[in-house]
């Protein structure tokens, strides 16, 4: 027997499309890569990107890659130091220490900054691109202006500059 | 307006500057309707007598009579020697007309204008040499394929005042029969209008001959003073001959040949054969019998009872109004049997003849004339077309055409654009052929002319219809009324004259000068239409206009036009000033005020081509606007103050942060590592 069709307004309707940032097998190759240089090194890593893992699972709304990429190649950079420090006397010591921690954390929330701090500074650079922006288009249409006459704008006749005016005295 | 019409050339031609017309000493008795006859010197060779025609631009003439008889002139017939463009001051007014000039008998004419007989006309002379010098002329001409068809006694001369030799005046300077007195031209011709009767056959000029020696026998003008309704009665029942002389005979030998010329049969009338039969004593005089045109019955129309079908034809066409409430009272079937016993009404005849009874739907219907022309042509079929009160054969519709636009008759013209009508005039065609008569030529000819008749289109409607059925007519728009335009170079020099004194503005939109144009023009048609369809466009149209003018000047190979080319450069201002861009707008100026003294449209066009040039214009002109848009567009939206929030902002805030996080990612790697 034939299957049968279901009905157009049955159909599921297809979810959108997740970002993929590929942040989380670039996570596991690195802690591979760490565990082969060190086990130690490797638990000190696996602790100190937890902001960064925390952030993957939970992390929603647009440009959730970019922020995650950001916030984790900040948290890595923190601990980094830490993991040739763990190879050299055991991940303990360097767990151990409170201060080590809130180092690696504090990363993190270096790049928590960056993801908010950006977009502040790229609006600000924008803002004056398009200034310039802006002159150059105004530049340009006035140079058509002075080629094809105030027609081109839509307008039937060019208008004084006087014109308009001394009307309320 | 003062600078509307074309001004006389300043200097003579050639021809002008060797004869001398005066105009102060006219010729009446060698005037023709076609034009106006003075006496001319002859500046180069003395001796000869002469006399100047001056030509009605109005009056086409026929061109190929001049030809074959400038050629070679025939014996006692006057002949053009020669034809040129003159300016002349007539009725103290400044004109250019064409003036042909002819030898001129001395011994006048044999009947004066005002009926007078010449003294030395006699029988005698009438039968020894009148009757010989006009059949010589006449077979002579026939010879050549012409005929005369002008054959007057006032129309006769001796050749010198001693000489008893006569000589046939000319009969090129107007269409075969044009005005013709009703009783001076054979039955069937004289029926039709005097300004249509066409070509007519040479049994016509015999008939023409008869009548003249005639009236010359009679000492009087005998057609003159005679009811027509009443002429055309005796003709009919009488023949042409009794009719003419008002039942008087004429004896011996002149009467029979008088007789034999006149006989309305063609069958009968005598020919050269017949005629020279007759000077060598051998005649065989023909009895004028009447063939059976009449019905079996008389048919009562209009109150009269009318036997004859050529006179209830005629009766017809006169009143097409009751012709056709009779026939559609009638059943018609039957009264074509009781009438016309010896004639069977066949079915394809019937069809053809399509006479519809009465519906009862009131008045006249355009088809009811058609139907009357119909039954006219059935009736009288070797008779003129009878249409909408007037009567023509085909040939004659050309001379009909300028004589309609001589007088503005936009009635006779918007009847003439009814009957160029393929469908009907096949009919008639086919119902004359069925009783034996063929239409002719001029069929083909008319049919070329119908697309042309009913469009309202600049270079086509019945003014191009006028010029193609008239090749040597001139131009006879309002604005060439005092000069004479046969050709294009000579329109373009009229042009030429009008722009040094006047404007030239629309000049294009005459009907007329567009009509000759595309007539003696060559593939014109492109440029017209376009010209047409530019009519509402000043600019364009001027441009156009100028691109028109170059074409013509180009393939006729004029000289320079500084005048007509200044006033058409000076028309272009609306378009140059419609130019949108502004430095073209300047170059173009320049360019035109650089090429205009110069006179040549030819190159002025190839230099500045003006519709290209606002073609290109208009398009880039839609771009820079379309561009403008765009720009504006896009201004609003730089507009806007960017937020931190923004898209845009947001993602380019986040990749930058990124990178940034990417190199604090390296550095501190290579720090710790190395």
């Amino acid at each position: 027997m034939a299957k049968k069709k279901t009905p157009v307004a049955v159909r599921r309707r297809r979810r959108p499309k997740q970002e993929i940032s590929g942040f989380g097998p670039m996570m596991v190759v690195a802690l591979a890569a760490s565990a082969l240089y060190s086990i130690d090194a490797a638990i000190t890593l696996a602790i100190g990107v937890v902001p960064t893992i925390v952030l993957g699972f939970t992390g929603k709304g647009d440009h959730k890659s970019e922020r995650l990429q950001c916030v984790g190649f900040c948290n890595v950079a923190g601990v980094i130091p830490f993991m040739v420090q763990a190879k050299a006397r055991g991940w303990e010591f360097v767990a151990g220490d409170i201060f080590n921690i809130v180092l690696m954390f504090g990363a993190a929330a270096i790049g928590y900054a960056l993801v908010y701090v950006g977009p502040l500074v790229a609006a600000f650079v924008l803002q004056g691109l398009n200034e310039d922006r802006t002159k150059k288009i105004t530049q340009q249409k006035q140079m058509l202006v002075d080629l094809w006459s105030h027609e081109v704008l839509g307008d039937k006749e060019e208008k004084k500059p006087q014109e308009g005016k001394g009307f309320i005295r | 307006m003062s600078g509307e019409n074309a001004p006389v050339p300043d200097s003579q031609s050639a021809f002008g500057d060797r004869y001398e017309v005066v105009t102060g000493s006219p010729l009446p008795e060698f005037s023709t309707r076609g034009g106006d006859a003075y006496v001319v010197r002859d500046k180069e060779k003395s001796g000869g007598d002469l006399y100047a025609l001056v030509h009605h631009p109005s009056i086409p003439f026929r061109n190929e009579v001049y030809k074959t008889l400038k050629g070679k002139p025939i014996a006692n017939l006057i002949c053009p020697l020669d034809r040129g463009l003159m300016n002349l001051q007539i009725n103290g007014k400044r004109t250019q007309r064409l003036v042909t000039i002819l030898g001129r008998p001395t011994g006048g004419a044999l009947m004066g204008l005002d009926g007078k007989l010449n003294p030395r006309v006699n029988a005698n002379r009438l039968r020894q040499n009148v009757a010989l010098s006009i059949l010589k002329a006449i077979t002579a001409l026939h010879k050549r394929g012409f005929m005369h068809r002008s054959i007057m006694p006032t129309n006769i001369y001796f050749s010198t005042p001693n000489s008893d030799d006569v000589v046939l005046g000319e009969c090129y300077s107007m269409p075969p029969g044009y005005m013709q007195p009703f009783g001076m031209e054979a039955l069937d011709l004289a029926l039709a209008d005097g300004t249509a009767r066409g070509v007519g056959d040479i049994e016509s000029d015999y008939y023409q001959m008869g009548a003249a020696i005639q009236a010359l026998y009679f000492g009087e003008k005998v057609w003159k003073g005679r009811n027509r309704d009443s002429m055309l009665m005796a003709r009919v029942n009488q023949g042409s001959f009794w009719a003419l002389n008002g039942g008087r005979e004429v004896p011996g030998a002149l009467g029979s040949l008088i007789r034999g010329l006149m006989a309305d049969e063609l069958a009968e009338r005598w020919g050269a054969e017949e005629v020279l039969d007759w000077f060598e004593g051998v005649g065989k005089p023909k009895r004028t019998t009447m063939k059976a045109w009449s019905m079996n019955r008389p048919t009562n129309f209009k109150g009269v009872a009318v036997v004859d079908r050529r006179l209830l034809a005629h009766a017809f066409a006169r009143d097409p109004a009751e012709a056709a409430s009779f026939l559609k009272s009638i059943d018609f079937p039957s009264w074509v049997q009781m009438s016309f016993k010896d004639e069977i009404l066949t079915d394809r005849l019937e069809s053809l003849l399509n006479v519809k009874p009465d519906s009862g739907f009131g008045g006249m219907r355009s088809d009811d004339y058609k139907m009357v022309t119909r039954v006219c042509m059935f009736l009288h079929p070797t008779g003129p077309i009878h249409f909408k009160g007037h009567s023509f054969f085909l040939g004659g519709v050309s001379s009909l055409i300028a004589e309609a636009f001589s007088r503005d008759d936009r009635e006779t013209l918007s009847a003439i654009v009814e009957l160029l009508d393929a469908k009907f005039l096949q009919t008639l065609a086919d119902i004359s052929e069925i009783q034996g008569v063929k239409l002719g030529t001029q069929l083909s000819d008319l049919r070329r002319m119908m697309p042309f008749a009913a469009s309202k289109q600049l270079g086509k409607g019945m003014e191009r219809v006028l010029y193609e059925l008239n090749p040597i007519l001139p131009c006879v728009s309002q604005r060439f009324s005092n000069v004479w335009i046969g050709s294009v170079i000579q329109l373009m020099r009229a042009l030429e004259r009008i722009a040094a004194n006047g404007t030239t503005r629309n000049i294009l939109l005459d009907r007329h000068l567009a009509a000759f144009c595309a007539t003696h023009g060559v593939d014109l048609e492109r440029e017209f239409n376009n010209l047409a369809a530019a009519q509402h466009n000043p600019a364009k149209f001027n441009s156009l206009s100028l691109n028109f003018f170059g074409l013509l000047q180009q393939r006729c190979k004029m000289e320079a036009l500084p005048s007509l080319t200044s006033k058409l450069v000076d028309g272009l201002a609306p378009a140059v000033k419609g130019l949108k861009n502004k430095k073209r707008r300047e170059q173009v100026q320049a360019a035109l005020e650089k090429s205009k003294k110069g006179g040549d449209i030819a190159r002025l066009v190839s230099e500045v081509n003006m519709v290209k040039v606002q073609a290109e214009d208009a398009r880039e002109f839609a771009q820079a606007k379309n561009l403008v848009t765009k720009l504006e567009r896009e201004r609003k939206k730089l507009m806007k103050k960017v937020l931190p929030n923004d898209p845009d902002a947001r993602k380019a805030g986040l990749k930058g942060s990124r990178l940034v996080a990417f190199a604090g990612l390296l550095i501190v790697s290579f720090l710790t590592f190395f």
